[in-house]
């Protein structure tokens, strides 16, 4: 072979680059030639693994007591893991709406005043959190999966989500989980249902111009929600206005949270403040939430940019390997609940790590799988045993035309 | 095929899912670029900021610079004493009843909450009797180390109560129409929880100034208790020699006031519009001028917080940055436990050419008790009833250095603080008349004209000019003084320059005046200082209401413009203007600074050396000096001897005091002392002294001339004066008979105090105590 043809063949290659469908191809023939249990979705474990021992050890920095509790709450995030892997797709399918339906009961149940205290006790006058002794579980983390794996029920079976008036249904149904937490209040969990339904609807096929249409109305819209929001809520806007201006008006008060993280994400620089020093740093900086929803401020002081980086890296692995799990199956529901996990996995991590440097307002919005509590983590290893569960049973049998795309469909021809 | 099935419809999901990870990366790069900025650009920055909390600091107090005299004489100092403050708690009782119950939940123990709201007050009741005896043996402390009443002790109490419910009363308010507009609602059942202000848990100063042993008692007092009791490092800015009792010899004062006894004045406040004072808070401008915190954790230890205080008025406000010292540092690291001191510096003293003793003279012969400022017989007052009080301003300046000796203004800052406010608005004892009121010169100005008509050859000295009572053939104004009816429409015939001047005629002035034109004469007069701030330390600049630097502290007087007399030119009213301004009347005003300035320029043959108080070099540019005027030698001449002649010759205006029954005695009476003297009437315009729109009978009053007696003054035999001096007696009447006494009294005290050569009361113990230590309280 003359050494022209070896370049020519190698620039054809450069040309073509790796085509969606080469991708899809090599990961069939992987599994066809290679083990029967690999899948992608063995990565979303790694990840979860490596960011739950990571928060582990943030949390540690300055209270170890909770860390330890964290550990254990470990244990049991592995078995829920293991216990969400294990039904198959159909079950999951035929357990979609009954959950809904059930944590849309709690959603309800938490915000009826008559419950006693000892069972929803109301923190900062929110309503969010049903005592389970062991940790407090919280109804909101369990709707997320639950409304993920419904909506993948709703696209399976209809098609009309492609006409503007097919989508009407799917709002109404988005919105009343919504509600009930934006009720709470948690504003923060509830504005994770759009990006994942927005996610869910691109990735079924959803005309992308719909989705376009919706979220510039919703832009255009937001300023006259604006007044309706809580006094605290408008705060936190306020104060991230002003903070990002270089207004120092509210560093003491509303905005007082906000600066703390940024100065403490700020003061890890590169490669971050080594253990003692970091814990000292962030308690006499009275840093608040620290171990919880400000847990990624004590990353970036503890270990820098680079623990920051590394954080980020691993949940870039969790969606890579959730969205390649979604590209190697060949069910609807299957490739649909892992992009719908990836989205609200992503919009947390992007909401909370984006607070936290200051791009974003305040919102009580947990770290997935690193944030100090029990709900959150034990919702984050579930959605890994869905990922896990639903990664090992990629259908056999070649569903030669996919629900998704059919015939007629207006972006190929 | 079947691939090909399969492919397809991969295909276009895929994308998708391509596309939503895009999304993602693209969302992701501005978290990235955020966290870069943050870390690696501002990352050390940050660092610094979240260290300093870390740093535990304790700031040590600093001295504020002394002010000195110009024999290094104590004028103002920091003085240590302590306040001793009770938390508002206790003074509230509040405080008892809190420790009463946290005592009872320790004794109770983990039973309390289950105890019922009655069981727990009577627990309460029952440890309550200790506290309550505690804050009473507090109280009788206070009163027994404090040597007050118990009645005294609950009027303070009382007074701090009320001031500080009308002060949360107001922030209550102000927190709740906030919140009802932040939130929305309406405002008349808006819950609104008020939180204690702080002065509702700080505690407030009860006794003031207390000394060292009694201060540690206290200490010693709330051991056990530290939270009922603050007992504060309280330094005080003391001006030892603002009281002075001055003993002052009678004996060469005018025959109705002479006494061989000797006074003792009283003066209140000496040198007090000078020296200033301070202000125990700290305001806005303050910090934004030097703030404490720089930001990013870093702090100047000059810098202005809470509780600092801060000159606010005369030379504690214009030399603040120098005087004002750097306070010291203790900071200790939380984490390692590193301790670091910086200790304070104090600040810089400063010397003022002032001589403290001849300003406390100087004050007491200006003090209404000494009786010169008060109307005389000699005054022949037609319009104040004998006795009634003048007020009054005198400055001496030495003339070789241009050294404030004494610069005095009554009445004092000191007595304005005992006047009510109706006599505030008449009396306006905050202004310093010797730097910031100004007067017309009337004719102390003629041996200025003089030198410039001789200088600029407008005048041939040796020559004469003819004094016919008026100015103009056909015109009775402008005249000479002399052409009235009281004198028998007189004249002063021929003139020379000299006689001119110890004469004090207007015909002469007004004839220099047209033949130089106004033009040159406005030249001169700026060389002479009208117009012009001449800064002797105390000038400062304030904010304006648009921003603008305004200066204050010193005023320039004023000067018409060229642009002035051109205009007059145009209107007709040029000629009439020079002819008064060559006599110091029309639109000139100046202070008795600037005129002993001018007068010691004149002794100095014209060398320009701008009056100063302050002794050291502080200025780190030369003052722009004047262009230096064509003054002849003989025309200096001509003028001193005009001057010296008005005292020595019998015709000379400032040579003798006349009484009712015609008899006289010599104005000037020092021996050893050659004295070259003018004096002036200033013309006082009506006016509305209290702005209620109309001029009533005290304002009626107000109408005389002021009186002004403005000269040199040297040892006998020598043509070289030592010291300048400016007298200026408001609404006292004609010139020399009112401020000329008073002139001559201010070379006798400079003759005690060796500035001049032979006191010829050398006799007479006059020396001024300084009631120092105290202050005020």
């Amino acid at each position: 072979m003359s050494q022209l043809s070896v370049l020519e063949r190698m620039l054809e290659k450069r040309r073509a680059g790796i085509t969606p469908a080469d991708l899809h191809e090599r990961v069939r023939s992987l599994h066809k030639h290679g083990l029967k249990v690999g899948t992608p979705a063995w990565l979303c474990l790694g990840a979860a693994l490596g960011l739950s021992l990571l928060g582990i050890a943030a949390i540690s920095t300055t209270e170890t007591a909770i860390a330890a509790k964290q550990l254990v709450l470990l244990g049991l995030g592995l078995f829920a893991a293991a216990v969400a892997a294990t039904p198959n797709m159909r079950w999951l399918q035929i357990m979609a709406y009954p959950l809904l339906i059930l944590s849309l009961l709690l959603l309800v149940f938490v915000l009826i005043p008559q419950v006693p205290e000892s069972i929803v006790r109301p923190r900062n006058n929110a309503r969010r959190w049903i005592n389970l002794v062991v940790f407090d579980f919280q109804p909101s983390e369990l709707a997320k999966i639950a409304y993920v794996m419904a909506l993948a029920c709703y696209f399976k079976k209809n098609r009309n989500y492609r006409t503007l008036r097919g989508l009407v249904p799917l709002l109404v149904v988005t919105f009343v989980p919504m509600g009930l937490i934006v009720v709470e209040p948690d504003l923060g969990t509830a504005m994770v249902f759009l990006p994942t339904m927005f996610a869910m609807l691109i990735a079924a096929g959803g005309k992308v111009r719909h989705v376009l249409l919706i979220v510039a109305l919703g832009l255009v819209l937001a300023p006259s929600m604006y007044p309706l929001l809580k006094p605290h809520q408008k705060d936190r806007i306020k104060a991230m206005i002003a903070q990002s201006t270089g207004d120092e008006r509210y560093v003491n008060d509303i905005g007082f949270q906000g600066d703390r993280a940024m100065m403490l994400v700020g003061s890890g620089g590169v490669f971050g403040n080594g253990r003692t020093h970091a814990a000292d740093l962030v308690s006499f900086n009275r840093l608040p939430e620290e171990h919880n929803d400000m847990i990624f401020a004590v990353i970036c002081c503890r270990w820098g940019a680079v623990g920051a980086l590394l954080t980020w890296a691993m949940f870039g692995l969790f969606a890579i390997g959730a969205l390649l799990t979604a590209a190697t199956s060949r069910d609807a529901f299957g490739r649909l609940v892992p992009v719908g996990l990836t989205a609200i996995v992503l919009t947390q991590m992007i909401v909370n790590t984006g607070m936290t440097i200051g791009v974003l307002p305040i919102t009580g919005m947990t770290l997935p799988f690193v944030s100090a509590g029990g709900s959150s983590l034990l919702a984050s290893w579930l959605m890994v045993g869905l990922l896990v569960g639903i990664g090992l049973r990629r259908t056999r049998a070649v569903t030669r035309e996919s629900r998704i795309f059919g015939a007629g469909d207006d972006a190929q021809q | 095929m079947a691939t090909v099935t399969q492919r397809t419809p991969a295909t276009e999901f895929h994308k998708r899912l391509i596309m939503l990870a895009g999304l993602a990366v693209v969302v992701m790069a501005v978290l990235f670029v955020q966290l870069a900025r943050l870390t690696v650009v501002q990352g050390a920055a940050h660092r610094h900021e979240a260290e300093t909390v870390l740093d535990r600091r304790t700031y040590l107090p600093t001295y504020r610079g002394r002010i000195l005299d110009r024999h290094g004489r104590v004028l103002a100092r920091d003085q240590a004493s302590y306040d001793i403050a009770v938390a508002y708690p206790v003074i509230t009782g509040e405080w008892a009843v809190e420790q009463a119950e946290r005592e009872a939940r320790r004794q109770v123990g983990g039973a309390w909450t289950e105890m019922t709201d009655a069981q727990q007050q009577d627990v309460i009741g029952r440890t309550l009797p200790e506290f309550r005896a505690k804050e009473q043996a507090l109280f009788d402390a206070i009163c027994d180390l404090g040597q007050i009443t118990p009645v005294e002790l609950d009027e303070r109490l009382n007074a701090i109560r009320r001031r500080v419910q009308r002060m949360a009363a107001e922030v209550w308010e102000n927190q709740r129409l906030a919140e009802i507009d932040r939130l929305g609602g309406d405002p008349k059942n808006f819950e609104f929880e008020p939180r204690p202000i702080a002065e509702q848990v700080e505690a407030h100063t009860v006794l003031t100034d207390v000394p060292d042993e009694t201060a540690f008692e206290f200490m010693l007092l709330v051991e056990d208790e530290p939270s009922m009791l603050e007992v504060r490092d309280a330094r005080r800015r003391v001006n030892p020699i603002a009281e002075q009792v001055v003993t002052l010899d009678r004996s060469t004062l005018p025959r109705p006031v002479r006494s061989d006894s000797t006074s003792l004045i009283h003066v209140h406040g000496v040198l007090d519009h000078v020296l200033g004072g301070m202000r125990g808070e700290v305001w806005k401008e303050d910090v934004d001028r030097r703030p404490f915190r720089l930001g990013g954790g870093e702090v100047d230890l000059g810098g202005y917080r809470r509780g600092d205080s801060v000159g606010s008025t005369g030379l504690e406000r214009v030399f603040e940055d120098h005087l004002r010292g750097l306070r010291g540092m203790i900071n200790e690291r939380r984490d390692t436990g590193e301790r670091t001191r910086t200790e304070p510096t104090p600040g810089k003293d400063l010397r003022l050419t002032i001589d403290a003793v001849l300003q406390g003279k100087v004050q007491a012969l200006l003090s209404n008790g000494f009786g010169l400022t008060r109307v005389q017989p000699w005054h022949h007052n037609q319009v104040l009833p004998l006795g009634t009080p003048l007020n009054a301003a005198a400055v001496v300046i030495e003339v070789e250095t241009g050294e404030v000796l004494a610069m005095a203004s009554m009445p004092t800052v000191a007595m304005g603080a005992q006047m009510t406010d109706t006599q505030r608005r008449y009396e306006r004892p905050f202004i310093d008349r010797t730097v910031e009121a100004v007067y017309p010169p009337g004719s102390i100005i003629k041996p200025l004209v003089l030198l410039a008509g001789a200088s600029e050859h407008e005048f041939n000295l040796g020559s004469t000019i003819a004094c016919n009572g008026k100015y103009f053939e056909d015109r009775t104004r402008p005249r000479c003084w002399i052409y009235r009816e009281v004198h028998g429409f007189q004249s002063h015939g021929p003139l020379t320059a000299e006689d001119a001047i110890a004469r004090s005629c207007n015909i002469f002035f007004y004839t220099l005046a047209d033949r130089m034109e106004m033009e040159t004469l406005l030249k001169w007069y700026d060389f002479y200082g009208i117009g012009r701030r001449i800064d002797v330390g105390v000038s400062y600049m304030v904010s304006g209401e648009d921003g603008a630097r305004i200066p204050a502290g010193q005023v320039a007087g004023h000067l018409p413009t060229f642009e002035d007399a051109q205009r007059w030119r145009m209107d007709g009213q040029y000629d009439y203007n020079t002819l008064i301004m060559g006599i110091g009347q029309g639109p000139l005003t100046w202070t008795p600074m600037h005129a002993a300035n001018a007068y010691a320029t004149l002794a100095r043959g014209g060398a320009v050396r701008d009056a100063t108080i302050i002794a050291d070099d502080l200025s780190d540019d030369e003052p722009a000096r004047q262009p230096p005027m064509p003054i002849t030698s003989r025309a200096v001449d001509a003028a001193l001897e005009g001057l010296r002649r008005s005292v020595t010759e019998s015709y000379g205006t400032s040579n003798h005091i006349r009484y009712d029954d015609l008899s006289t005695e010599p104005m000037m009476n020092a021996e050893g002392v050659t004295v070259w003297c003018k004096t002036g009437t200033a013309q006082a315009p009506l006016i509305d002294l209290n702005r209620d729109g109309e001029i009533d009978e005290s304002e009626q009053q107000r109408r005389l001339d002021h009186a002004w007696c403005v000269g040199l003054v040297g040892p006998a035999g020598s043509n070289r004066p030592l010291h300048a001096f400016a007298v200026i007696v408001e609404h006292g009447g004609s010139g020399g008979r009112v401020a000329g006494p008073v002139a001559n009294q201010i070379i006798h005290v400079l003759q005690e105090e060796g500035y001049l050569p032979g006191a010829n009361t050398a006799g007479t113990s006059t020396t001024a105590d300084a009631t120092g230590g105290g202050g005020a309280p």
